[in-house]
């Protein structure tokens, strides 16, 4: 017997329920009606549409999948995109509700701040340069709604590529003060290092991960606005946290951001 | 005692000759942490009697992902000499080696002679420059295989070095980042922070341990700190770099 396939809003809805349930969904990806990366992003914008219509702000995007590792896991040749929405962040310092994220993970990443709109056709590395105001070093809680993290690009990018919450650094620095590409990057968490890598490993350079998302945004309709957030993905492995850990990220020329994850009740 | 000359002969003549020995501890399987130091001494005196100089130290398992994977919760230490020195920018022969793997690496030059259980501002007071590096290692153990006394015999798996130019370690070295392309391609990322979570402690861990031995790191001596990222395995024809921040660029070719 198969069980009959379901649409977008279905599927949407799903993910919806999963986050106000705390209880993770079984992979999408075999029970939605054309499950390729258009469906994907179409159950992604319909969410998105949803939150906005609820009165979430819209602060900026992620972008997922930015090593080959990574893509080969999910079956994927380019990264992916998620929505960012000002409920999801938080500063240097602060204790994270862990329990808003299923089956929270961390990374290390560089977060860019947008002083002007990237939008308009044929954007080059130039205009995505000049269009940043200054990068912070960003501890990225990414989870899943998927039970497991059993996640396939369609798993993936409907559930807002597995986004969930963000610590922005607080000392906001040029691009001129750091090497985007070279510089190390260490998360540590009780003095021991869980995770290591350095800008080169967001594909090739994260300002170029960056350029790609610009573009892409233009494609879809929703570009990227003056005073957006880019979360421009991981520079080393994911690793995973629990309640009670305080993790501190160093990226070289960025400082530092640290935050504690709340104990569980 | 001569059961340990034995075994400083036979891993001395598998590095030599470029062959795959069985690993010690099948035959020996209690073998010990100081048997098997006096093993990789003996056959590092065997080297210095046939003209090598010794040149320094270099430390390995400086990252908990491979103290775990070893099951040992101490790095370990092994004798680098002037034969294993590689011309930068130049051709490694492929086939002088078992199974070589280059290791991307922060290499210190001392200034000051330094031993014994000191801190990490006397270790940095004594060093002179800080260069990239990388270290080519081959296992003499049969398909990389080895427990902890078997690599500690072998000279802890060293067998080759690429270093870079040394520049004033005037900058903090704690977390820079770490390349190894393969033909121009990224193919091992991470950071200084993966050697212990400061490279300074790995020369702090050197300085106690040569110690240890009666040894101590003099001016001019070297310290190779520790694996930086997972090892790559060399193919013929390959170019290999590494690039670390603010140290600059260390590379080789790898010929027949």
């Amino acid at each position: 017997m198969t069980e009959a396939l379901i649409n977008v809003e279905q599927a949407a809805a799903l993910l919806r329920d999963a986050v106000a349930t705390g209880t993770p969904i079984a992979p999408l990806r075999d029970r939605v009606e054309n499950p390729d990366a258009a469906t994907a992003y179409a159950i992604q914008e319909a969410n998105t549409r949803h939150w906005i219509g609820e009165g979430r702000r819209l602060v900026g995007r992620k972008i997922g999948a930015t090593s080959k590792a990574v893509q080969n896991l999910l079956g994927l040749d380019q990264p992916d995109y998620g929505m960012l929405f000002a409920d999801m962040a938080f500063g240097d310092g602060e204790t994270i509700p862990v329990a808003r994220v299923s089956q929270p993970k961390v990374e290390g990443e560089i977060a860019f701040y947008l002083r002007d709109d990237l939008d308009g056709d044929a954007l080059t590395l130039a205009d995505v340069m000049h269009a940043i105001e200054y990068a912070v070093a960003a501890i990225e809680i990414v989870g899943s709604r998927i039970a497991d993290w059993n996640i396939k690009i369609v798993d993936t990018v409907a559930d807002n590529a597995s986004s969930g919450l963000y610590v922005l650094g607080s000392q906001p620095r040029p691009l001129t003060a750091f090497d985007p590409v070279l510089c190390g990057m260490v998360m540590s968490c009780r003095g021991e290092p869980i995770s290591t890598g350095a800008g080169i490993a967001c594909l090739g350079n994260p300002l170029v991960a960056t350029l790609w998302l610009a573009k892409k945004m233009v494609e879809v309709g929703r570009p990227l606005k003056k005073g957006d957030t880019i979360l421009s993905g991981a520079l080393g492995p994911l690793a995973p946290v629990k309640g009670g850990d305080v993790v501190e990220l160093r990226i070289s020329g960025l400082g530092a951001v640290r935050c504690r994850f709340e104990e569980e009740a | 005692m001569t059961a340990l000359h034995e075994l400083a002969l036979r891993v001395d003549e598998a590095a030599r000759n470029a062959t795959a020995i069985p690993q010690i501890t099948d035959e020996l399987p209690n073998l010990g942490i100081d048997d098997a130091y006096a093993i990789q001494a003996l056959s590092i005196r065997r080297r210095l009697e046939r003209g090598e100089r010794r040149i320094g130290v270099k430390m390995g398992l400086t990252s908990r992902a491979k103290m775990i994977q070893v099951g040992v919760d101490e790095v370990i230490w092994g004798r680098l000499t002037d034969a294993m020195l590689l011309e930068e920018g130049a051709s490694l022969s492929r086939a002088r080696y078992v199974h070589p793997r280059a290791e991307p690496e922060v290499v210190y030059r001392m200034g000051r002679r330094l031993a014994g259980k000191v801190t990490a501002l006397e270790a940095m007071a004594a060093v002179e420059g800080v260069a990239p590096a990388m270290e080519i290692i081959d296992s003499r153990y049969q398909a990389f295989r080895f427990a902890l006394p078997d690599v500690i015999a072998d000279n802890s798996s060293s067998s080759g070095l690429v270093i870079g130019s040394f520049v004033k370690p005037s900058f903090d070295l704690s977390n820079l980042g770490v390349v190894l392309s393969v033909d121009g391609m990224p193919r091992q990322i991470g950071s200084t922070a993966a050697i212990l979570g400061n490279p300074v402690r790995s020369l702090v861990a050197a300085a106690r341990m040569v110690a240890q031995w009666g040894e101590s790191l003099e001016p001019g001596d070297i310290v190779m700190a520790g694996g930086i990222t997972a090892a790559h395995a060399l193919s013929i024809g390959e170019y290999v770099q590494t690039d670390i921040e603010g140290l600059g660029r260390v590379a080789i070719t790898v010929g027949d």
